[in-house]
């Protein structure tokens, strides 16, 4: 079951999931390409490659973040077009078919993992660092993992709920924005907005993988 | 005798407009059960609820004589469903779509798929996006079949079909059950295609179960009869009296359950009988449907 259900979310997915692999690839093979013959470089020379290294790396988390939003709301949306009769008509329970979905959205968001950690050995072997700088292929593509999963299972979730729950959601979103509108108009200080993020992106939020440093090569 | 299908006191509504209160239906194993009612009478949201597509507000179905919805995974591994629309995913082709379907039924018979594939000229490496419609409703067919379910559920398998897929369609299913017990559950708006292969048959309309009883009995027992000196009132009748029109001195009456012998009722009334029609099922059914629609007075 496992294998068809990946197989059909293959079918539906390959052309985001092969785009983010190259995209996630290309990143780190990126940063090299401003730090070729460094070693023995005067410091200022390494210190504005890793400048670039940082704003380059800057871009991953948000290839992260796309791939988990594609495949969260990808994984699903057959079945929306299908108004779900043909998953319900399957004899299995709903719990067990949402898992199946899930495995296998978590296991295609394994591409643009592999890619970003094949991307990021490959630039760390083809360049000699100078001494201080180290890069970090394996903890950049945990990292990876870590947030491209996190922004997959929230928007699986947002997904595969009722239209009202969305709703809900986006709701809030809506209701934040319009308290803060509402404070700035009375000329209040305080704001709603940048608190609630603040609190998703700052340890122990669930978004806050997503802040911080994310380059290849740091000292 | 076991009933593959059982429903009591079933309820259910969507939005103001339309309910099904206490729907009764009892489908008895091996037998086609047509499931005959106007658009928009209910019969795709019974068949949802008896899927545990949709939740009812009350009562209690059990199929193969399991409950709905507690026992659905089991129940769904021995159901064939062919829904009244396609809703199988349009980027597979059609032998990826049987791959799919195959994975999920411990009895899909594989063999009978390719056999099936073959009598409906469907090619494997087809996408089903660019199927016709006719070869999507054989599509459906097929993996319904090729699962050898105990139960199948067809909700018009052959709406909008011509003439020729229709006929192809009708005869895989008549020689599908020609080979074993399974219980056919099949609803349409098309009289006549109950007519041919159903022997018991249930007609809803407006979310009330009008009528549920033999194929053979329906047909046979629902005549036309044109009585002259009719009696005004009605009582003590060995049949049914669907409707009564006056016509030129006489009245022409739609009786359901009628037999020969009851000619002496109407003599003993002193009326008399001028000629008895056999009306076919699309009559009786219009019939039917005329006399629910009357509101109690």
């Amino acid at each position: 079951m496992y294998r068809q259900i990946l197989y059909v979310q293959w079918c539906a997915l390959r052309l985001p999931v092969v785009l983010l692999g190259v995209l996630a690839f290309a990143l780190p093979l990126l940063t090299v390409t401003y730090g070729g013959g460094l070693e023995g470089a005067p410091p200022g020379q390494v210190a504005q490659w890793l400048y670039a290294a940082q704003q380059i790396g800057q871009l991953v988390p948000y290839v992260a973040m796309l791939a988990g939003v594609l495949l969260g709301i990808g994984s699903w949306a057959p079945d929306h077009a299908g108004k779900h009769v043909y998953a319900l008509s399957l004899p299995v329970t709903r719990a067990r078919y949402v898992w199946l979905r899930f495995a296998a959205g978590t296991t295609l968001l394994l591409v643009p993992v592999t890619a970003i950690g094949i991307g990021a050995l490959v630039a760390t072997v083809s360049v000699r660092l100078p001494s201080g700088v180290h890069a970090y292929p394996l903890a950049l593509t945990a990292r990876f993992l870590l947030a491209a999963f996190v922004c997959y299972a929230i928007f699986f979730t947002i997904a595969i709920s009722t239209r009202r729950a969305a709703l809900a959601v986006l709701g809030g979103i809506g209701g934040l924005l319009l308290a803060d509108a509402v404070l700035w108009g009375f000329g209040v200080g305080a704001t709603v907005t940048p608190t609630v993020f603040m609190w998703l992106t700052n340890w122990p939020g669930p978004l806050s993988i997503l802040i911080g440093r994310w380059a290849l090569f740091d000292v | 005798m076991n009933n593959a299908i059982e429903t009591h006191d079933l309820a259910y509504r969507a939005g103001k407009h339309f309910e099904i209160a206490g729907l009764g239906l009892t489908v008895r194993e091996g037998s086609m059960y047509g499931f005959l009612g106007p658009n928009g009478s209910g019969k795709t949201t019974t068949i949802r609820l008896l899927l545990g597509m949709l939740r009812p507000r009350r009562g209690t179905i059990s199929m193969l004589g399991r409950s709905v919805p507690r026992d659905m995974p089991e129940i769904l591994g021995e159901t064939g469903y062919v829904p009244e629309r396609p809703h199988l995913y349009p980027y597979l082709t059609v032998s990826e779509a049987t791959r799919l379907h195959a994975a999920f039924y411990r009895s899909f018979d594989a063999a009978y798929a390719a056999d099936l594939q073959r009598r409906f000229g469907l090619r494997a490496d087809h996408r089903i996006s660019h199927l016709s419609k006719g070869e999507v409703g054989k599509l459906h067919v097929l993996l319904a079949l090729a699962q050898r379910p105990r139960l199948l559920i067809l909700d018009e398998p052959t709406d909008g079909l011509d003439p020729v897929v229709r006929r192809d369609v009708l005869a895989a299913l008549v020689d599908f059950c020609s080979q074993g017990t399974t219980t056919v559950f099949i609803s349409s708006h098309l009289v006549h295609e109950l007519e041919r292969i159903c022997d018991w048959i249930g007609i809803l309309d407006e979310g009330n179960l009008v009528a549920e009883l033999p194929m053979a009995e329906f047909k046979n027992g629902i005549k036309r009869l044109r009585v002259v000196r009719a009696p005004a009132v009605v009582t003590g009748a060995p049949f049914v009296v669907l409707s009564r029109e006056p016509s030129d001195g006489e009245q022409t009456w739609v009786v359901r359950g009628w037999e020969p012998r009851m000619a002496e009722w109407l003599s003993t009334a002193n009326a008399e009988l001028r000629e008895v029609v056999d009306l076919d099922l699309e009559e009786g059914f219009v019939e039917l449907l005329r006399v629910s629609r009357v509101p109690a007075a």
